[in-house]
């Protein structure tokens, strides 16, 4: 390398800025969230201060609890997940492995339901479930949820099927018990990796999600997306709760999102590297 | 032989279909169904706020569009908000991508730091940014402001600065997902053809354009791609941080359609204007589509 030690400095600092811009609001709200109320609207900002857990007190079992909305949350985005896994499995299979008819239209088909606009499609949901009676339950949004989740675990899905050596399983397939035995018992756990990534991302998904959840849930269903407005209206914003409320939604995201760290590029791009390729 | 091969040829059709058919059937009933339901709402008289009104109303929903200055400033916020936060996104994560790609320390930890921005819930990034970032006289950007002697600014109060602010919050969101993207690309290509363009003195510029950027265009034109589609469904993070405000200052279509529908209970001019945000939304990915294909 023929680069200056100046040239090198000016990288690194550059990057140390990016690392900045991106953490800093973060680590700025889990300071914000460690503050008494007083504190936190001190001119100029302090940083040195004794840490109470009071904020954290209060969202979880104070008077503005939080505590049903993630529960909430976590039936929500745990059931979407199974649900998604349940049908996008054996549907990625079929997509990525077997002769199904019209596999192109049928890849096409799954990408095009992912371009729909959300807001357009939730005058319709709003419509049908309170017709039916299932506005604010659990089934009407997890139902719902499968709108996003299901396409985007069936391409994601896909792309770990084709990862997989084919001979393996050319064997089994010669009658209908062999090619299911050889889905479950062979193809099935050498996917395991991708199955679990899988999982967490729609996971995290569902977990952020916030235009179904406040169209369509209540008083019942109020997931912590929703849950966050408690702490912020025109009048006043009660910054420590808002920032402990906002520290606990993240955590399990952040969690996660590190876990799979290494699959994150996949996960984004599912299906896009192809590009409807198939269709 | 010809004959077995066929069955089997056939039973693994059979086997295929029964695999994947429980899915389709799902998606037709939770995505084409409501698709054709939109539709069919956006003929109609849908209005709650003047239920004895409500029937078939014909192309009226639509006809009513062309008169209406909000739905044309909502189409053109539309148009700034998408093209400007790709554009950014695009431009500061290809430069990010490329700096980075060329320093062996700290790669990871920036790697690792920008996945916390894209996991978030947009509309708690919005919340933040409304509050921790851009509140006037609490937040971090107006003590940066201040410090600096440009004064405090209301970065949400005000109608210009609001719609920069939310361009600015969903490009400090996004814009790590394209440098993951370009940067994963960036570390694919063959080192080699570098090597021998540095034998032959190719400047840091001609290498750029002349090898890395023919390279990874095909990721570049995805990212755009998908950077289009997820900015033209944005909702949360304005409707958290200014919920389309102040006024309409911030009402991008997706915004205008749920307050005509969920605000001023509107259904079937909402659900018109749905379709019509439907018809952008295909007609762009259809247009990138053919783009990329021709290339």
């Amino acid at each position: 390398m023929r680069r200056s030690p100046v040239a090198g400095a000016a990288l690194l600092c550059l990057t140390g800025a990016f690392l900045i811009l991106w953490t800093f609001p973060i680590l700025w709200g889990l300071l914000t969230s460690l503050k008494p109320e007083l504190e936190v609207l001190a001119y100029p900002p302090t940083l040195f201060f004794s840490p109470t857990l009071g904020n954290y007190r209060d969202v979880l079992l104070g008077a503005t609890t939080i505590l049903p909305n993630l529960i909430s949350s976590l039936i929500i985005a745990t059931a979407a997940t199974v649900l998604s896994m349940l049908f996008a499995i054996p549907a990625a299979y079929a997509l990525a492995r077997l002769k199904l008819p019209a596999g192109r239209g049928a890849g096409f088909y799954i990408l095009a339901t992912q371009m729909l606009p959300p807001v357009g499609l939730i005058i319709p949901y709003y419509l049908v479930l309170q017709r039916a009676g299932l506005l604010d339950s659990y089934p009407g949004i997890i139902l719902i949820y499968l709108t996003f989740s299901l396409p985007f675990a069936i391409w994601l899905l896909v792309s770990y099927f084709e990862d997989i050596p084919r001979e393996m399983e050319e064997a089994a397939l010669i009658d209908r018990a062999g090619r299911l035995r050889a889905f479950l018992y062979v193809v099935l756990p050498q996917v395991r990796g991708g199955i679990a990534v899988t999982s967490i991302f729609v996971f995290l998904n569902a977990w952020n999600e916030f235009l179904f959840a406040v169209v369509l849930g209540g008083n019942n269903v109020r997931p912590v997306t929703v849950a966050m407005f408690n702490f912020v209206s025109v009048e006043q914003t009660l910054w420590g709760k808002l920032a402990a409320a906002a520290m606990i939604a993240m955590a399990p995201v952040i969690l996660l999102g590190l876990l799979a760290q290494r699959h994150i590029v996949k996960g984004l791009t599912a299906g896009a590297m192809k590009g409807g390729g198939r269709g | 032989m010809a004959n077995r091969t066929a069955a089997i040829a056939a039973g693994e059709r059979a086997f295929a279909l029964s695999l994947f058919l429980p899915a389709f059937l799902v998606l037709v009933l939770i995505t084409t169904f409501p698709l054709v339901y939109l539709v069919w709402t956006s003929l109609n008289r849908i209005d709650l706020a003047m239920p004895w009104n409500s029937g078939f109303a014909g192309a009226e929903n639509y006809a009513r569009m062309f008169d209406d200055p909000r739905f044309w400033h909502a189409l053109e916020l539309t148009l700034i908000y998408t093209s400007v936060t790709v554009i950014l996104q695009v431009l500061i994560g290809l430069g990010l991508a490329l700096l980075v790609s060329r320093i062996p320390v700290g790669q990871g930890l920036l790697r690792v730091a920008v996945i916390v921005p894209i996991v978030l819930a947009p509309v708690v990034v919005g919340l933040f940014w409304r509050t921790l970032v851009l509140a006037p006289d609490f937040g971090i950007v107006d003590f940066v402001t201040r410090a600096l002697g440009f004064g405090s600014h209301n970065w949400l109060g005000d109608p210009q600065l609001a719609l920069i602010s939310v361009i600015a919050i969903h490009t400090w969101q996004w814009t790590p997902f394209v440098f993951l993207v370009l940067l994963a690309s960036l570390a694919a290509l063959p080192i080699e053809i570098f090597e021998a363009a540095r034998l032959d003195r190719a400047s840091a510029w001609q290498r750029f354009w002349h090898i890395t950027l023919p390279l990874i265009r095909p990721a570049i034109v995805i990212v755009i791609i998908m950077r289009m589609m997820i900015a033209l469904s944005a909702f949360a993070a304005i409707f958290a941080a200014t919920g389309g405000g102040p006024g309409t200052a911030t009402e991008i279509l997706n915004l205008y359609v749920y307050r005509t529908s969920f605000d001023a209970l509107n259904f079937g001019y909402g659900a018109a204007l749905g379709v019509v945000l439907l018809v952008i939304t295909l007609g762009v990915s259809f247009i990138l589509f053919r783009l990329r294909r021709s290339r």
